[in-house]
């Protein structure tokens, strides 16, 4: 296997010193991401919404007053049950809860909050125990009771990073492998290659591997990019995610692949390639849920697997749902990938001339 | 001066040995909707030739040498390259053969050393960096081997590709017009690397416009018209066969001089047709003769005779006899060393 091992050391060199190809795949995601994040990604200010439930009492009111009158806070109250369901959902970053009161005529708090907001949940906690305090006179200890949440928080990131991914794994497969084949074909590299020992399945197979390759490192500085910048949790098992990353990049190469077939040359590739990734791009729930599309919209949706590469991501990744949901994706992916290489190999050319 | 002065001493001793030729391709045709691209091509190469395949656009040389190299099916015939049988077990030709491909197709973004070293990859083992740098020396891209192949010049891809074709130490070598494209010191440098392939043991095909070319460095030529080989012998033979010795030309002023008293000059064979009017063009068996002859001839009619050269017959004047026209209407009239233009085709290499 050393040849097939230098012929994807090769592609990697290759994809690395083709700018215009790193920036499609990396550079334009990147900007995606960074744009929709700066604009819907973080909530606006600092503030803190704190959830208050239980019983009623002097210091309870005192501490709503203090914290309605506080641009920092939002004040929202409900019963325990209910507030700290909330808390789980993300939408509070911390709750009390007042009990009885006690001996010294004070109730005892439940002070909950969100841990996966990091240092948020941190300033949060400091800046409800500093109204607490200043509201109960500060001299004698409160009991408090700290307790963390884990919510399930979706940001906006958590939506939409998979989408993103999903998109920039159909457009380096589609419209990466597709042109490229055929610039091979073109200038007569396949002949080339025909006339060594090196077999066509090698080629093709070390051209795969390092689309594969460039793919999960692609998928990775994504996932890091909206993580240190913007509020992306990361949910679901990473495995999963990265076999899911691999069946949904293999999809699309494999149409890439069959693309390249069909097309005379570079441009008639790109434009057959774009024929068929734009419309996915915006019917498969990449930058809006499918659900929210019109109706007779629907069944089309369904046609396109970006969806189901969509689907496959995000419900792990922002749900840290299991591959007992997702399952009918990937076998939809899997289909995809066999369809397509099938066509692909049927209609396989070594020359431009079809010599 | 005998014709056989043309030749390397060297270049008749080297006639085909038929029980142990590399290449025996019989009976070829291939064709292209109604066209026959290739005709009924025989080839037999000798190990340790320099066999060269001469002829006009579109006379077939690419389409024969790659039939030969397991690239096109044939429509018919047989072809055995190294004992293998080409048609139906390319794979093994392919691990002894070298080929350098008439269109140029090198990935980019890859240095001529990786390039280099992914080829050797390719046949199973990435070329060590001392054998890298010993093909580039070979091509005279030593210089070059850190740079990325978008970055070389058409000539110095084209050093490279041929270069790749040695990669696995081949039997065979193929080359599709090796010097096309060339400056006229690198040809020399390239036929110098292709003598020494060919001194390294292995057999060498090439195909080349240009005639100069394949008299001094072939040991034997085939020379293809529409698809057939119209002949095929050592440079020497083919000239010698021919029974011209060399061409006489001159440029007539004032009058011209009338045919039949030229035809009838001494040592004439044939009168060349040209497209100047005041261009003559006469092929001889004996050029002294002929000269007197044509100088006596002008003084009778009263004619100036300016430009009068005499040439040694050559492969071109082989062509014309065969072919029954010029090689190539805007061929110069003198193969001298590098004065040819390049051939008109130029637009599919990059
Ligand atoms: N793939 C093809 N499809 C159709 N016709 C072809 C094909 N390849 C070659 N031909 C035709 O076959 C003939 C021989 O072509 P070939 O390329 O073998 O010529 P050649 O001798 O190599 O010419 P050149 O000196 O220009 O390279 C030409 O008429 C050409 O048009
Ligand atoms: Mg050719």
């Amino acid at each position: 296997m050393p040849a097939l091992w230098s012929m994807i050391q090769a592609n990697l060199k290759m994809s690395v010193r083709n700018r215009t190809a790193l920036f499609w795949n990396l550079a334009f995601p990147a900007i995606f991401i960074l744009i929709f994040g700066a604009v819907f990604g973080r909530d606006a200010g600092v503030s803190f919404t704190v959830g208050i439930a239980g019983e009623a009492s002097a210091l309870r009111d005192g501490t709503v007053a203090a914290m309605e009158a506080a641009d920092a806070f939002a004040v929202e109250q409900g019963d325990a049950a209910a507030e700290l369901a909330e808390l789980e959902d993300g939408e509070r970053d911390v709750v009390l809860v007042f009990g009885p009161a006690g001996a010294d005529g004070r109730p005892a708090i439940d002070l909950a909050y969100d841990e996966t907001d990091g240092p948020n949940a941190r300033i949060a906690v400091a800046a409800t125990r500093q109204v607490l305090l200043g509201v109960a006179g500060g001299e004698t200890p409160l009991a408090i009771a700290e307790r963390a949440v884990t919510s399930t928080e979706v940001s906006f990131m958590d939506f939409f990073v998979p989408g993103i991914l999903a998109m920039s794994l159909m457009n380096s497969g589609v419209i990466g492998l597709s042109t490229a084949f055929v610039i091979y074909r073109e200038r007569g590299i396949l002949r080339r290659i025909k006339v060594t020992p090196f077999p066509l399945w090698a080629f093709i197979l070390a051209r795969v591997a390092s689309q594969l390759l460039v793919a999960v490192a692609q998928s990775l500085i994504l996932i890091v990019l909206a993580r240190l910048l913007f509020d992306l949790h990361l949910r679901g098992n990473p495995i999963l995610i990265l076999a899911v990353i691999l069946l949904g990049a293999l999809a699309f190469l494999a149409i890439g692949f069959a693309i390249s077939g069909f097309a005379r040359n570079a441009e008639t590739a790109a434009s057959y390639a774009n024929l068929v990734t734009f419309p996915m791009l915006f019917l498969s729930g990449v930058f809006f849920a499918v659900d929210s599309a019109p109706a007779w919209l629907q069944p089309i949706t369904r046609l396109l697997p970006l969806r189901y590469l969509v689907d496959a991501l995000r419900e792990p990744m922002t749900r840290g749902r299991g591959i007992a949901e997702i399952w009918p994706d990937l076998l939809v992916l899997a289909a995809t990938f066999v369809v397509a290489m099938a066509v692909a190999v049927r209609f396989f050319r070594w020359d431009a001339r079809g010599a | 001066m005998p014709a056989s002065a043309l030749v390397r001493p060297a270049a008749d001793s080297r006639l085909p040995t038929p029980d142990q030729p590399v290449i025996e391709a019989r009976g070829l045709v291939k064709r292209y909707g109604g066209a026959v691209a290739v005709d009924g091509v025989d080839l037999v190469v000798a190990e340790g030739e320099i066999f060269g395949i001469l002829g006009p656009n579109g006379a077939g040389k690419t389409t024969t040498l790659e039939m030969v190299e397991g690239l096109r099916a044939p429509d018919a015939g047989t072809i055995r390259v190294a004992g293998f049988d080409a048609v139906a077990d390319p794979a093994s030709v392919r691990r002894v053969i070298g080929v350098q491909l008439q269109t140029t197709a090198l990935f980019d973004y890859l240095s001529a050393a990786e390039l280099i070293s992914l080829f050797g990859g390719l046949y199973g083992a990435p070329t060590p960096p001392a054998r890298a740098d010993e093909l580039l020396a070979l091509v005279g891209l030593t210089e070059k081997r850190a740079s990325r192949v978008d970055q070389l010049s058409g000539g110095q891809q084209q050093r490279l590709s041929i270069a790749l074709a040695l990669v696995n130490r081949p039997r065979v070598v193929f080359l599709d017009e090796p010097t096309t494209g060339l400056d006229p010191q690198a040809r020399r440098a390239l036929w110098a690397t292709v003598r020494g392939v060919r001194d390294g043991g292995a057999t060498v095909v090439l195909t080349t416009h240009y005639m100069e070319e394949a008299e001094t460095l072939c040991d034997r030529i085939a020379i293809m018209d529409r698809g057939r080989v119209i002949a095929l012998d050592t440079p020497a033979a083919l000239i010698r066969n021919l029974g011209m010795a060399a061409t006489v030309r001159a440029h007539v002023g004032g009058d011209t001089l009338p045919a039949a008293a030229l035809a009838a000059l001494p040592g004439v064979t044939t009168i060349v047709p040209t497209d100047d009017p005041t261009a003559l063009r006469l092929q001889t068996s004996d050029a002294q003769a002929t000269l007197v002859g044509l100088l006596a001839l002008a003084e009778a009619h009263r004619v100036s005779l300016t430009d009068l050269a005499s040439a040694q017959a050559t492969l071109e004047d082989v062509f014309l006899a065969l072919a029954g026209r010029t090689y190539e209407q805007d061929e110069q009239d003198e193969p001298a060393a590098d004065s040819h233009r390049p051939p008109a085709k130029r637009g599919r290499r990059r």
